[in-house]
């Protein structure tokens, strides 16, 4: 037998038709006939406790079945789990679903009303009548570390959820020693995933058996439809506080209209849901408004970081300390603090640095929860490197891209241990650099920059480095860490009696592609016509088990590894029956453009193949099993790094201070693109997302702990007008024990925006680098800096 | 409060004629995907900043979101559902929008979506700039033209690219025929 080399890099996109002729179901256009509409009712105040809920106006209106309050909710569920709770010592909050006693963020759910339809459910939460009686709110890390700070969780000793450290070589103390030190305060702003369609459930747990059932622990099937990243997390979290079994739970997941993170957390609505549906005996449906997603998503990257790094005279980087303090809120969320400790381990970037010491802290305020949005904590850890590198050029006067290309971890030291607990596997860093520098130059970007600056305008260019840990596992480590979720990912593949084939997979499509990518493996794997397979996925019943979902840019390095090696597997079984059907020796046969042929024109369709093996197995020797399908599982030896340079060239406006994006180049490496297109729009996605938390969005919040952002009005997410013309080139450096040869990309656009747009800011403008020490960018701070610096 | 009793009224969707009763309090946007069941309407914000629920109300761009569903009595709506799939036999008035269906295809082939959430709205919005632009289009009027509408997938180059494209060809072939 010889394996397939087809290849199908160009395929346009499977998922395309349906949405673009509005077939396509997302969570809102679907409803199951007689669902209630559930509405929250959320605390108004950011710290208090929970005086008194009077519920009986509301619930007598007409069309309300039921208000539910905390104490509803803790006699049908236990505290929620957090699933990244990792860190010795972290402390618990033991928290249910819903307060009970008290609030500790504005969004904060305090009750919940269902209703014949939304609107009378938000009625009905306007009549509940609450008491609070007003604690003070801590809204910054600094006032919740104070020695009188009010406490928000009662039973710890401080606000502090947890401190992490990670130390290599002779960590903070190689640094007294260095030539040059530099130290940087560094402070990055609230911003979140945001995306277009807000989080969404419907539950439908059935009637109730009575008591005295025959069945175990049975109280009729709950089906939760959401729009969920990780639907196998959901069910085991639902299985948990709820005390159902995992078996007599269905999650699915329709389209999803944008995930980022967000929606790989899990949620408390999604709990009250489901006891509400239990409660009601009915199908209960959860939409999230717009004005409640800026409170209710999880937040992000929000953290104050304090740098210094250390060099000899002749700029090789001997030391790196960062101490990272991030900015939680009053509960914690799925992900604990998970996206600040990242930072103990991605914090030396792409550089070998002998001596680092890095700490991060968790610190509680009355803000809305924290939790993941695309790139996790490691753009955070981007900007820590990356500006301490651009400072430390303009201490030594060394040019910031001779500086890296000194300092960066070169290939022939691959696999390269950074002493922080991650293995960068494989790539050429300085490549990637000069790669961009020289293709920017040719695009002729200086040159531009030069005409510009003659002409008195503010433009510069930024040109940084990134990584990005991608196909997070493997299971055992991680469950060593400890986690209760492993990393492995199942694939189930499956040819028809038509010859069509079905992928069935435990990811989740939300916009990336998947239907497309894991076909296109397939297809290669198999020897398939690409058009003759379909990916099946968001069905906890049909769908195989993966645990840790759809995140960490775990599908091109862990699920597509999984779908070929399964996809092999059938390769092999289609053989075999075509080598009866055609009285052939195995090793005679091609396979390709889903069909078998042998040495002189004998030729078995997969319809044939199919035909045989589902409805006339007589055609074929006794020793042939009916049906046609593999099951693989893929647990990732390690994350795999995938890296990259990326340049943007920006316009400062000297009256207004605004900033403008005008061009941006990614050199970018995450090994095999299985289809460029898909990958490119991923690194310019997440490029953009960045751009905006970059320079116009942020959440905020005044000293009470009042939002000051919930409209769209107000949280400017980037539009049309506010990207760069953007090109994206590949290397494709194939990682070492990665099966399908693809490190994960979907995060890549995120790592080094901020760390470009500062650098590019600060040579557009007169006072050297390393200047830029917070984010996002104010206009009011350049604007003094342009005043101060020009004569 | 909810106000009581509902309306009766009449509106021609996607070029067929149809009775609903709403409540005074409804959205366009509500009747629209509730009632009628035409779900490709998409509901990002109900504040009228995201474009994801625009549709075509008498000619016009309108978010139908900001609109009461009382309000669209005896006007004609199209959605995405009738713009973008071939006509049923027995639609009496021709479609609107001739070009969306071509920026469709353009979309698909510049990698345009990928959630597809704004999809619709990107489409309605991104077929009327195109036809406005008439021989004057480029990406800055398409930018500006599109601004109104969110996406938080793509980075928006792939979207400028397809309506710049596919009206520029209309505007030097107005047939509408793709040279070979």
């Amino acid at each position: 037998m010889t394996g397939s080399n087809e290849t199908f890099k160009e395929v346009l996109r499977f998922e395309d038709d349906a949405l673009l002729n509005g077939s396509r179901r997302f969570i809102d256009d679907l409803e199951p006939r007689g669902t209630l509409h559930i509405a929250m009712a959320r605390s108004p105040v950011a710290h208090a406790r929970l005086a008194s809920i009077d519920i009986a106006k509301s619930s007598s209106m007409p069309g309300v079945h039921t208000v539910l309050t905390g104490e509803d909710i803790s006699r049908h569920s236990t505290p929620t789990p957090i699933g990244w709770e990792h860190i010795a010592d972290q402390r618990r909050t033991e928290s249910l679903a819903m307060a009970t006693s008290t609030v500790r963020y504005v969004g904060h759910i305090v009750a919940a009303v269902v209703a014949e339809t939304r609107a009378i459910a938000e009625d009905a939460v306007d009549a509940i009548e609450i008491d609070y009686d007003l604690l003070p709110a801590v809204m910054d890390v600094d006032a919740a570390r104070e020695t009188n700070a009010p406490i928000l969780h009662s039973s710890w000793p401080d606000n502090v959820l947890a401190t992490d450290q990670q130390t290599s070589g002779d960590g903070r103390s190689a640094l007294k020693s260095a030539h040059t030190i530099v130290d940087l305060e560094l402070d990055i702003g609230r911003a979140f995933g945001c995306p277009l369609e807000t989080r969404g459930v419907i539950a439908d747990w059935g009637l109730q058996n009575q008591a005295g059932s025959q069945r175990s622990g049975s109280v009729g099937r709950l089906i939760v439809d959401l729009n969920s990243q990780s639907p196998n997390r959901v069910r085991e979290v639902l299985s948990q506080v709820l005390g159902v079994s995992v078996s007599d739970l269905l999650v699915r997941v329709p389209a999803i209209g944008g995930g980022f993170g967000a929606k790989a957390n899990y949620y408390g609505e999604e709990i009250i849901t489901c006891i509400a549906s239990k409660v009601c005996g009915r199908p209960v449906k959860y939409i999230e408004d717009r004005s409640e997603s800026f409170v209710a998503t999880s937040h992000a990257r929000d953290a104050k970081m304090s740098v210094s790094i250390g060099a000899d005279g002749d700029g090789s980087i001997v030391a790196f300390r960062s101490d990272v303090v991030g900015t939680l809120g009053g509960e914690v969320s799925s992900v604990g603090m998970g996206p600040i400790w990242v930072s103990t381990r991605a914090g030396t970037g792409s550089y070998q640095i002998p001596n680092a010491d890095i700490t991060t802290t968790g610190v509680m305020t009355n803000r809305t929860p924290f939790g993941s949005f695309r790139g996790w904590g490691s753009p955070i850890a981007n900007f820590a490197i990356e500006r301490a590198i651009d400072a430390l050029a303009d201490r030594l006067s060394i040019d910031p891209i001779d500086l890296r290309l000194k300092n960066m971890v070169r290939p022939e030291q691959m696999p390269f241990q950074n002493g922080l607990g991650w293995r960068l596997d494989s790539g050429d860093y300085p490549e990637a650099l000069r790669r961009t520098l020289k293709s920017v130059t040719q695009a002729g970007w200086f040159d531009e920059v030069t005409d510009a600056t003659s002409n008195g305008r503010f433009v510069g260019i930024g040109l940084v480095n990134f990584i990005e840990a991608t196909g997070v596992g493997n299971s055992r480590k991680m469950g060593r860490l400890p986690m209760e979720q492993g990393g492995f990912d199942e694939a189930v593949v499956r040819m028809d009696s038509t010859g069509t084939v079905q992928v069935f997979t435990g990811q989740t499509g939300m916009g990336q592609g998947i239907e497309t990518t894991l076909a296109q493996v397939c297809a290669t794997a198999l020897g398939a016509n690409v058009n003759d397979v379909r990916v099946v996925f968001g069905d906890t019943d049909s769908c195989p088990y993966t645990g840790y979902g759809t995140g960490g840019c775990r599908t091109a390095p862990v699920a597509a590894s999984s779908v070929m090696l399964a996809s092999q597997d059938l390769q092999g079984q289609v053989l075999e029956m075509a080598a009866s059907l055609l009285n052939l020796d195995e090793a005679e046969l091609t396979i390709s453009n889903s069909a078998v042929s042998g040495p002189t024109g004998e030729k078995v369709t997969f319809a044939d193949i199919g035909t045989a093996a589902y409805r006339k197995l007589n055609r074929l020797p006794d020793h042939h099993s009916p049906t046609l399908q593999a099951r693989y599982v893929w647990d990732p030896v390690d994350r795999t790094i995938g890296y990259g340079s990326i340049a943007v060239m920006v316009e400062v406006c000297a009256d207004t201070g605004l900033v403008s994006v005008l061009r941006y180049h990614a050199v970018d490496d995450c090994g095999y693109v299985i289809n460029p297109a898909i990958v490119d729009g991923q690194v310019m996605g997440g490029f953009v997302q960045v751009l905006g938390s970059t320079l116009m969005e942020e959440l905020r919040y005044d000293e009470d702990g009042n939002p000051l952002t919930t409209t769209f009005r107000d949280y400017l997410v980037p539009l049309a007008g506010d990207v760069p013309e953007m090109t994206v080139e590949h290397m494709e450096t194939l990682p070492p024990d990665v099966p399908s040869g693809s490190k994960g990309v979907g995060e890549a656009g995120t790592m080094a925006a901020m760390s470009a747009i500062a650098q590019a800011v600060e040579h557009a403008l007169p006072g050297g680098y390393g200047w830029i020490r917070s984010i996002p960018l104010s206009p009011e701070l350049l604007l003094h800096h342009i005043d101060a610096a020009t004569p | 409060m909810s106000g009581t009793g509902t309306h009766q009224l009449s509106i021609s969707i996607n070029g067929r004629h149809e009775n609903f009763d709403v409540e005074p309090r409804s959205t366009l946007a509500e009747l629209l995907r509730e009632q009628a069941g035409l779900t490709g309407t998409k509901i990002g914000c109900e504040q009228g900043s995201c474009g994801a629920c625009t549709i075509l109300f008498d000619g016009e761009q309108v978010r139908s979101c900001l609109m009461f569903a009382v309000q669209a009595a005896d006007s004609e709506v199209w959605t995405i559902e009738g713009l973008a799939s071939p006509p049923p036999e027995n639609q009496t008035s021709p479609t609107p929008l001739a070009g969306l269906p071509e920026l469709a295809e353009a979309f698909k082939r510049n990698h345009a979506l990928q959630c597809g959430f704004c999809t619709p709205g990107m489409l309605i919005a991104g077929t009327l700039i195109g036809e406005a632009c008439g021989g004057a289009i480029n990406e800055e009027r398409v930018k500006e033209g599109l601004s109104g509408n969110i996406c938080r997938c793509t980075g928006y180059q792939g979207i400028v690219q397809s309506v710049v494209e596919v009206f520029e060809l209309k505007t030097s072939n107005p047939a509408g025929e793709k040279p070979q």
